[in-house]
């Protein structure tokens, strides 16, 4: 019958234990920032949601396969230069040979980055406190944009690593990275606004999905179909302007005339003009695109 | 102090016209925006924050104009929406969080606000879940948890009771009034109904038609509409001739009585009767007033 806790000394203060206080509520004196702070909190958001964290296990599985996937190419290549001592894919050519899974990633997670703040309304929510229809549309942009650009930039650091720690006779391929790396941001920008435009005109995920996937298999199979016509009836300059139809070579004849690369087609890309005229319709997409997204954001804020 | 004022305020989209000519004042405390579906509040509240341009007339929000600086009004102002509004895919508490980041806080304070106010409108362990498993009344709390979590001067509710069962409204009216007092937040809040407002607003502005029907304290409401019901279980006939002929008026609606207060003393008279004539009572309360009772008074007044 000794309880020792239960009788406090006479005179001394009680002292519980475990109690939880309602200290009721207290109001918020510390810092509040501006609109930049608020457009970086969304843009990590998103770029954090397009690559699942954060979110059900469910949505990283895609997003992380074919990050997986892109990396493959840069792992295998490392291989053949450590075992053969010869350089395996290229830089300039890493984007143009990956595509197809550039694509399938951009369909899958640009629906992701937009359609739900759609189909389940939080786009009040946003627009309700100091952030502006632009605030937005620059986030979501930037935010795809950050994931595309990582999705190329990743594997080709890796495999830059790679190509220093292997030591290969002769000196390290340097000018062909850093030119790859310019240009995945050209990539990263032209795709992420295609994607994002897509996606925003529908709130239902299924059919942005459906939609960036088509444009891609369509310009690419156009662009196909063209080239091989015209080379079979020997119009070869007018096949090398039917390459750029496909948004990937498209930016690929943009590195050739930027950086001086190699054409990652066959038979390359037009003479002369080709280079500024790929880089103009690359520009003009982009343009296309944005002000799309902003006249889309308009009338989604005034319903 | 005004915490929000309109002069003429007037919204025509190319069908209707959702505003019409609305001037209205509120002052700090819990304001109640009464009116029927399409009567035009939440139109009402898009213009107040900004969100959409109006016609003609002006308005101010806690002394600024949403049409110049209508981003200063959002970084000082809640807003719940009437409609869903919430990710499904994301827990509660990093909504939360994230919500309160765009409002400007810096992400350790968000954590900690974001804490604190899902505790305050009552979201304990289940705030770690996806949203898309939560019942009604807990969206609903999200939706109040991320109007409040960035402590606004004056949060916007657009019909917070929509789609609870009435021990969830009580909830919600307490948690309402709890805002507007002890949290220190001007509140405004719209319903349908009026008898809901009554028990937590401190004024109440009725709207109908985009127009201003009527705009006072709670307390001029309930005088101009008082009246007692009372059920007993047999002999109501008997008792309606009693209180008539002590003077009072009585209107029968089945087995219940509606006696309209003149003075305190009807309170006696009714208490009286009951006694004498040996009655078993089975209900006497303060008469329910809905939206329907005032619409009918002021055309009966015009």
């Amino acid at each position: 019958m000794s309880e020792p806790v239960s009788v406090p000394a006479p005179g001394a203060p009680p002292t519980p234990t475990g109690v939880i206080h309602d200290i009721g509520y207290r109001h918020y004196e510390g810092p509040r920032l501006g609109r930049g702070h608020a457009l970086a909190a969304l843009t990590l958001h998103s770029l954090r949601g397009i690559f699942g964290l954060g979110r059900t296990a469910r949505g990283k599985i895609m997003p992380f396969l074919l990050a997986g996937v892109m990396m493959l190419p840069a792992v295998v290549s490392i291989a053949v230069m450590a075992l053969i001592k010869r350089q395996g894919v290229s830089y300039p050519s890493y984007a143009v040979t990956m595509q197809a899974v550039l694509a399938v990633f951009l369909a899958a997670q640009s629906p992701y980055l937009v359609a739900p703040d759609l189909r389940f309304r939080v786009l009040p929510l946003y627009l309700s406190r100091p952030t502006t229809t632009a605030d937005y549309v620059v986030a979501k942009l930037a935010a795809m944009a950050l994931a595309m650009f990582l999705l190329i930039a990743v594997p080709l650091t890796v495999l830059f690593v790679g190509e220093l720690l292997v030591d290969l006779p002769g000196p390290p391929n340097t000018g062909d990275y850093l030119a790859a790396m310019a240009t995945s941001v050209i990539y990263a920008v032209l795709l992420a606004s295609v994607g994002v435009v897509l996606a925003s005109f529908t709130p239902r995920r299924g059919l942005g999905v459906a939609a960036v996937i088509a444009l891609y298999l369509l310009s690419s199979a156009i662009s196909a179909v063209l080239v091989g016509v015209l080379m079979s009836v020997s119009r070869d300059g007018a096949a090398a302007w039917a390459w750029l139809i496909n948004p990937f070579f498209l930016v690929d004849a943009v590195q050739v005339w930027l950086f001086g690369t190699n054409p990652n087609n066959d038979g390359g890309y037009p003479a002369g003009a080709g280079g500024p005229v790929a880089a103009v319709a690359v520009l003009a997409v982009i343009a296309l695109c944005v002000t799309a997204l902003v006249l889309r954001y308009r009338k989604a804020a005034s319903s | 102090m005004t915490i929000l004022a309109t002069e003429g305020l007037t919204k025509r989209f190319p069908r209707v016209t959702a505003l019409d000519r609305l001037t209205i004042s509120a002052g700090s405390g819990v304001t109640g925006l009464v009116g029927a579906n399409g009567a035009g509040k939440s139109t009402l509240i898009k213009l107040l924050l900004g969100l959409l341009p109006p016609t003609e007339g002006t308005a101010t929000v806690l002394g600024l104009s949403p049409a110049t600086q209508s981003l200063d009004i959002r970084r000082a102002v809640g807003y719940m929406p009437e409609h869903d509004c919430l990710p499904p895919d994301v827990s509660a508490t990093e909504f939360t969080v994230h919500m309160a980041q765009m409002s400007g806080l810096p992400r350790t304070a968000a954590r900690e606000r974001a804490a604190d106010t899902l505790r305050h409108v009552g979201l304990y362990e289940e705030r770690y879940r996806p949203i898309g498993g939560y019942s009604t009344g807990m969206r609903q709390r999200v939706k109040l948890a991320q109007a409040l979590v960035h402590d606004p001067q004056l949060v916007f509710l657009d019909e917070p009771t929509n789609g609870l069962d009435p021990q969830g409204r009580d909830d919600m009216l307490a948690l309402i009034r709890r805002i507007g007092t002890e949290f220190g937040i001007s509140v405004v809040v719209t319903s349908h109904l009026l008898g809901e407002l009554e028990r937590v607003c401190d004024n109440v502005i009725v709207i109908d038609g985009g127009r201003l029907l009527r705009s006072s304290s709670i307390e001029e409401f309930t005088q101009a509409t008082q009246s007692i019901t009372v059920e007993v279980e047999e002999g109501q006939e008997a008792l309606a001739e009693r209180l008539t002929a002590a003077g009072q008026r009585v209107t029968a609606h089945g087995r219940l009585l509606t006696i309209d207060v003149s003075s305190p003393g009807t309170y006696d008279v009714v208490r009286d009767a009951v006694c004498d004539l040996d009655l078993s009572l089975v209900r006497l309360e303060q008469g329910r007033h809905r939206i329907e009772d005032v619409f009918r008074q002021e055309v009966s007044h015009v």
